[in-house]
């Protein structure tokens, strides 16, 4: 029996759990493997109750040595199965970038085709709050730069969702980004099976003055700058890409030829990144509808802080945006 | 610290200065009051002097340069400082670089004529435009070089092109509306009269040639003033004629007993005066719109207009006779004298032409029997003056052979009213027509 269920509101981890049990349950190959996962529920309990409903050979707990359950996990896909990686941190990844960026990104171009590599890479990315520098990564500038492999970052948990279904389903290995600080954020999600394509940008708020791209966490502050923008006449369009790959370049520029004016407001370091990539695809691509440069904004160019200010001051934040937008408009 | 020597406001209209000529070089040694240079502003050229000790350290800007008042062109070194190695003249980006005296085009076919070099010669090859400005001018058909970019750097940006979109579309609907209506009124038949062009004559002399000659400091000056007055005033003209007769008269007996004394009133001097006297009772003629509110102003200070000769390159200027209403007439015909002479010779300083209430514009001595002027901003009126003329006159019922001088004013009717100016002019006749009462 089902109730009105319309306006159902869960977490955002609520919402990465249904994703992988509803992948789970429809297909006997996709099973999750990471640290504390199965009998602790997870680091973040966005596993809890896992174990209980698939058993201990589908939900697993690994020993804290990620290049060995990631190289084990590329393995299982290669030879068929759809297996979910948890990365507590995607700062954890790095001790795994040989077997995820090497045997994972580029198996199927090595192999000839032979062997693909269905597998979703996921955990929290970015700074989580007061986590230092190593523990902070901005993985996305650095693992875009990679072909071969998918990416996405979810807004919300309704993105969530979507498309970490879309991620488990997809053939290709997929570096699905969360962010801690999002975990606990709730909106709407339907029970109802949905998926969110990749490479689909949505408008997270329309204007007409100045266009904003981001992605995951920083949407947040983006929308919180047009909101106090919006007070002094300057309407912003703040544009969500929702995969970095594939990049929806074309709903980005459809939205710059509206507004003639563009800032990118992206978490990792500014060089060489996500950031820098999107604004040399619009001014390649519209140049002619631009009214003045692309501007960017990122964190500083310096290891993450652990002090709680200096992190805050580190990081892209609403100010930062509000001053970008006023130079990209001429409204200094 | 070497001192700066900027390029001085030299008049109240002055906004750039040409260096014609360096009287230092780098590494003279000069002493407060020395001539530093000739400049040539708007209006003359001027003599700039230094207020400091010290020795020439760099011409910044080379002669023949036209730079903005501010600029810094020299510099000089303090007592003991020691001099930078920098000695050489530096050719800052100068608004104008030197042009040829005379630019000639000779062309068998009728072309369009050139551009002259705009008054402000900013350099267009660096202009700035966003992507997005450039290509709705070129999608409206505007012109960039005549789009102020408000951008950084004056960058011409969407911003601008809009406002200028807005613009030209209300010009063209209110052209269009003007077009309707003369349509109306004019008749559906026009009778069509064939005319005869008369061949033009092959050039055989020099002036006859087509040629461009950039305009001077004074014309562009001109050009400049005199648009934004008859463009934004709205004028209107009052005339009257006056019975000159007793003036002449008076004129004739006072010159005749002061020729002794080396002085010769002309009518001009006379009509200085009444028109100064007459502000007493006529204060709006002694005034300036401003905005939104009428500036009266306190001192009579009558502008008088000074052809320059050929030589000196032509235009005229208006010398200024302060407190007008309070000087004889003797004291009149000896400055007004003295500004034309100086104006001619060697031209004005700054205090001998600013700071004008009300102008008068004589061409009688031309034998121009009337004319109109335009407004010498910020006056509100400006009196065109024609020549005392001998002809037939009606006095007392009869017809008789007298002087009569016809005189125009031309009028900011923002400050102005037609009642007004015809007081105005009673005023003048009454001081004109009866002169006696000038004297004292």
């Amino acid at each position: 029996m089902s109730v009105a269920t319309a306006e159902r509101v869960i977490e955002f981890r609520d919402a990465l759990r249904e994703a992988m049990s509803e992948e789970m349950r429809k297909d006997k190959r996709v099973f999750l493997l990471g640290e504390e996962v199965a009998e602790y529920n997870g680091a973040y309990k966005v596993s809890k109750g896992m174990l209980d409903e698939f058993g201990a050979k589908r939900v697993i707990d690994t020993p804290i040595s990620e290049s060995g359950f990631s190289g084990m996990a590329i393995g299982a896909a290669m030879r068929g199965l759809r297996p979910i990686v948890e990365f507590m941190s995607w700062s954890f990844s790095l001790v795994a970038a040989d077997p995820i960026l090497n045997n994972a990104a580029k198996m199927l171009y090595m192999s000839g085709g032979q062997f693909g590599c269905p597998i979703v890479f996921r955990g929290n990315n970015g700074a989580g709050g007061q986590l230092a520098s190593t523990h902070s990564w901005c993985v996305e500038s650095m693992y875009a730069n990679i072909p071969g492999l998918k990416m996405a970052i979810p807004y919300d948990a309704y993105d969530a969702k979507g498309l970490l279904k879309t991620a488990i389903q997809d053939d290709n290995p997929v570096f699905f980004l969360e962010s801690e600080r999002l975990l606990s954020t709730t909106c709407h999600v339907p029970e109802e099976e949905y998926t969110v394509p990749f490479g689909q940008a949505i408008v997270r708020r329309a204007g007409t003055d100045c266009t904003i791209i981001s992605f995951g966490r920083p949407l947040h502050f983006c929308l919180k700058a047009a909101g106090e923008l919006a007070k002094e006449g300057i309407e912003c369009e703040v544009v969500d890409g929702r995969t970095i790959r594939p990049l929806d370049i074309d709903s980005m520029v459809e939205s710059v030829r509206k507004t003639n004016a563009c800032v990118i407001v992206d978490q990792s370091w500014s060089f060489a990144s996500i950031g820098s990539e999107i604004a040399a695809q619009i001014h390649a691509i519209c140049f002619d509808d631009l009214d003045n440069r692309v501007y960017r904004v990122h964190s500083d160019d310096v290891p993450t802080p652990y002090a709680h200010n200096l992190e805050q001051a580190y990081l892209p934040n609403a100010r930062k945006i509000c001053e970008a937008v006023r130079q990209a408009t001429y409204n200094v | 610290m070497p001192i700066e020597i900027t390029m001085p406001r030299l008049s109240d209209t002055m906004e750039v200065g040409t260096i014609l000529h360096w009287h230092v070089k780098v590494g003279d040694e000069v002493s407060a009051g020395d001539l530093l240079a000739d400049i040539e502003t708007d209006k003359a050229t001027m003599e700039l002097q230094s207020f400091d000790d010290g020795c020439v350290e760099q011409l910044i800007v080379s002669e023949g340069n036209q730079v903005e008042v501010g600029t810094i062109i020299a510099t000089l070194s303090e007592e003991g400082e020691v001099v930078s190695d920098t000695k050489e003249v530096i050719e800052v980006p100068a608004i104008t670089q030197e042009v040829p005296a005379v630019t000639q085009k000779v062309s068998n076919t009728p072309q369009a004529a050139p551009t002259p070099t705009p008054p402000t010669g900013e350099q267009r090859t660096g202009q700035r435009v966003s992507p997005v400005a450039r290509r709705l001018a070129e999608e409206h058909g505007i012109d960039l070089n005549s789009v102020q970019g408000s951008g950084p750097s004056g960058r011409i940006i969407k911003r601008d092109i809009l406002q200028r979109i807005d613009t030209t579309s209300e010009t063209t609907s209110a052209a269009q509306t003007t077009k309707v209506v003369s349509t109306d009124v004019v008749p559906s038949t026009v009778p069509v009269t064939p005319v005869n062009i008369a061949q033009p004559l092959a050039p055989t002399s020099p002036w006859q040639q087509e040629r461009t000659e950039p305009l001077s400091n004074m014309r562009q000056i001109i050009a400049k003033r005199l648009v934004e007055s008859k463009q934004t005033i709205p004028h209107y003209q009052v005339t009257m004629d006056f019975d000159m007769d007793p003036l002449l008269e008076m004129r004739k007996t006072l010159n005749e007993q002061l020729a002794v004394s080396g002085i010769k009133l002309s009518v001009n001097d006379f009509l200085v005066r009444c028109c100064a006297l007459s502000m007493a009772t006529n204060q709006e003629f002694n005034a300036s719109f401003g905005g939104d509110c009428i500036l009266y102003h306190g001192p009579v200070n009558v502008g008088i207009a000074i052809a320059l000769p050929e030589e000196r390159g032509g235009g005229l200027v208006v010398g200024t006779i302060r407190n007008a209403d309070q000087k004889s007439l003797r004291t009149i015909s000896q400055e007004s004298s003295y500004l034309s002479k100086k104006a001619r010779e060697s031209g004005l300083a700054p205090d001998e032409m600013g700071d004008t209430t009300f102008t008068i514009s004589n061409l009688g001595m031309f034998g121009v029997d009337n004319f109109t002027a335009i407004i010498n901003p910020p006056n509100s009126a400006i009196l065109a003056v024609g020549a005392a003329i001998e002809k037939p006159v009606v006095r007392n019922g009869e017809l008789a052979v007298g002087h009569e001088m016809c005189a125009t004013l031309s009028l900011d009717h923002r400050v102005i009213d037609g009642a007004m100016a015809a007081m105005y002019l009673q005023s003048l006749k009454e001081l004109i027509e009866n002169p006696a009462s000038l004297l004292v």
